[in-house]
């Protein structure tokens, strides 16, 4: 039985190779190329000029930082029945419930903590949520504080963010 | 000894130790920006002082203030050997500072009856003194990694002593074949003959005399610097920094800047050996005095051309995208700067028509051939050292064996036959 054997061409061999000069001749002109390029036209430069320039690729799967949604009537579409603080595999979700006495639903969010530290952004509270009550879609990608206490958001935090793509309102129920 | 020849020792000294020194953060700068600009990105461009960046070379002086406040932290673990350790770094920085000094920036000075030589160390043996403080260069290195008491610290150092038995023959022998050629150990003698022409219209340069041994000089030299494709003594992905592992702060940014002055020192030793010195080409110093009119008209001509180009790049560069919102003060630096350089340019203009035109002042002619000399040296130096940063990011490293075969089985050899055939050609002419 005659095996299969491939022969690897072995490159370097020859005396051009074994001169070495040539391919860095030709490296060098490589590198020269981009570097005259660049330095011609250094705006033309395809690097974002962070803070100044902003991404705008941030695309509608994006996810950002979190946000609340409202009903129609503008009161908090979530009913604190903590299927998001149950999925979430960080644990940062901290929800205390209350009744809720306007008649529009029974329960609501006393208060509502997300530990943004703490928080992986995996979206499975997303997930979760039966009333698309909260979502990822503000686009606020960078976030910044002084203390540890600054990274975690209140209801009122949460609920003040705005959807970027559109769809302000929870679309449960409707 | 003259108030003139105490004037221009002085000057040269303090040109040669700006020229070593302040070219270190616009050589980290350039390396920075060339490589970031090679690799499709921009590199630091941001620090600046009252908005002005300069292309962001502020950034390399707030480097110098951040190593000079880090804490100087001192290894514990190293018993023995303090001094050595702490003056190791000092060895390699001020080996390759002093390799600098004897680099001339102009031609020798010929004012009453006195010959004044523009060089830091005004003597007269460079090259000898070159290839021996050179090479102590490498003594810091060896001292630094074995005194660290750290296994890839003195790997590192034992690497770099691999290399010195790797380049030091091939690097002697071509620098002996071309004092053969020149027939002088004098930097200046050398570019006082370079400045011929060679078959009649190429210029003298030793780079066409001598091109073997040019390119074993170049090569043997990079080696020399510790740089690429020679970076053997430290290596992040094998022996993490080499033989500085344990150096801090200042320590390491005293190897850091040694690596600079070496390659600016490198550069320099290339230029004056082999790419004519601080001479254009077919342009020697006679004729400049001689028909001093006409270089002044040429000049005159050719500055302003320059300072035009330089102001349009920068109006063009100088900018950022339409999509920003702030220049971030680029659009008055740009003015700020754009002024400078025509308020310099005119002021050169009308010292030139002085001098070309309206008197026959030969001092002040020989003044002014010394300083656009030393223009020239100093941007045949910069271009030098930017070659050397391509060079650095363009070509993979070799292994430090791969150095060794290199620098025994092929570039002696070669090296050798250079020597010989040199020797055999210069005897023939010459009798």
């Amino acid at each position: 039985m005659s095996q299969k054997i491939k022969t690897v061409k072995r490159y370097g061999e020859r005396f051009q190779d074994k001169l070495y000069l040539p391919a860095i001749y030709d490296g060098v002109k490589v590198t020269f190329k981009h570097l005259f390029d660049n330095v011609t036209d250094m705006n033309a430069v395809d690097t974002l000029e962070y803070p100044e320039e902003q991404p705008k690729d941030i695309s509608e799967r994006y996810r950002g930082l979190h946000r609340l949604t409202h009903r129609e009537d503008g009161s908090e579409a979530c009913v604190a029945c903590f299927m998001c603080a149950t999925a979430c595999p960080s644990n940062c979700i901290f929800i205390e419930a209350e009744e809720r006495e306007d008649g529009v639903d029974e329960k609501r969010p006393k208060s509502f903590f997300i530990d943004t530290l703490e928080c992986v952004f995996c979206g499975y509270c997303v997930e979760a949520c039966p009333c698309d009550a909260i979502r990822m879609d503000t686009g606020i990608f960078s976030l910044t504080g002084n203390s540890r206490e600054d990274f975690v958001m209140g209801k009122e935090q949460l609920l003040s963010h705005k959807g970027a793509f559109g769809e302000e309102n929870s679309r449960a129920r409707t | 000894m003259s108030t003139a020849s105490v004037l221009v020792a002085v000057f040269s000294l303090i040109l040669g130790a700006l020229l070593a020194l302040l070219t270190i953060p616009v050589l980290v700068w350039l390396e920075r920006r060339i490589a970031s600009l090679i690799q499709d990105r921009l590199g630091p461009n941001r620090t600046n002082i009252f908005g002005f960046r300069l292309g962001g070379v502020v950034q390399s002086f707030a480097d110098v203030v951040k190593l000079l406040l880090k804490e100087e932290y001192y290894p514990s673990h190293i018993k023995m050997g303090r001094w050595l350790f702490m003056l190791a770094p000092v060895i390699t920085f001020s080996a390759a500072l002093l390799a600098f000094m004897v680099i001339p920036f102009a031609d020798t000075l010929n004012i009453g009856d006195e010959a004044l030589r523009i060089q830091a160390l005004p003597v007269d043996f460079g090259v000898l003194w070159y290839l021996a403080i050179g090479a102590v260069g490498v003594l810091g290195v060896v001292y630094g990694g074995w005194l660290s008491h750290n296994k890839y610290a003195l790997l590192g150092a034992a690497r770099a002593g691999s290399m010195v038995v790797s380049y030091e023959l091939p690097l002697g022998l071509s620098v002996l074949a071309l004092v053969v050629t020149y027939n002088t150990v004098d930097f200046n003698a050398m570019v006082q003959w370079q400045s011929g022409t060679f078959f009649g219209f190429l210029p003298a340069w030793g780079i066409l005399v001598q091109p073997l041994g040019g390119i074993i000089l170049i090569i043997a030299l990079f080696a020399e610097t510790n740089r690429n494709p020679f970076t053997v003594a430290e290596g992040e992905s094998e022996i993490v920094a080499g033989y500085m592992t344990e150096h801090t702060a200042m320590k390491f940014a005293m190897y850091f800047m040694g690596e600079y002055v070496a390659m600016n020192s490198a550069s320099a030793v290339i230029i004056t050996m082999l790419f004519g010195g601080y001479q254009l080409p077919w342009v020697s110093t006679e004729m400049l005095l001689t028909h001093f009119s006409s270089f002044a008209l040429a000049v005159m001509v050719v500055l302003p051309v320059l300072v035009g180009i330089i102001i349009k790049w920068m109006r063009k560069n100088n900018t950022v995208r339409g999509s920003v919102s702030t220049d971030g003060g680029r659009g008055f630096e740009t003015k700020v700067l754009s002024s400078a350089l025509i308020i310099m340019t005119l002021f050169i203009e009308g010292v030139f028509i002085y001098l070309g035109f309206f008197t026959e002042n030969i001092l002040a002619n020989t003044l002014a051939v010394a300083l656009f000399q030393i223009m020239v040296f100093v941007v045949k130096l910069m271009l030098f050292n930017i070659f050397f940063i391509i060079i650095r990011w363009t070509v993979p490293r070799f292994r430090y064996d791969q150095v060794q075969r290199l620098g025994w089985y092929y570039l002696l050899p070669l090296a050798l036959l250079n020597l010989l055939v040199t020797a055999i050609i210069v005897v023939g002419v010459s009798s």
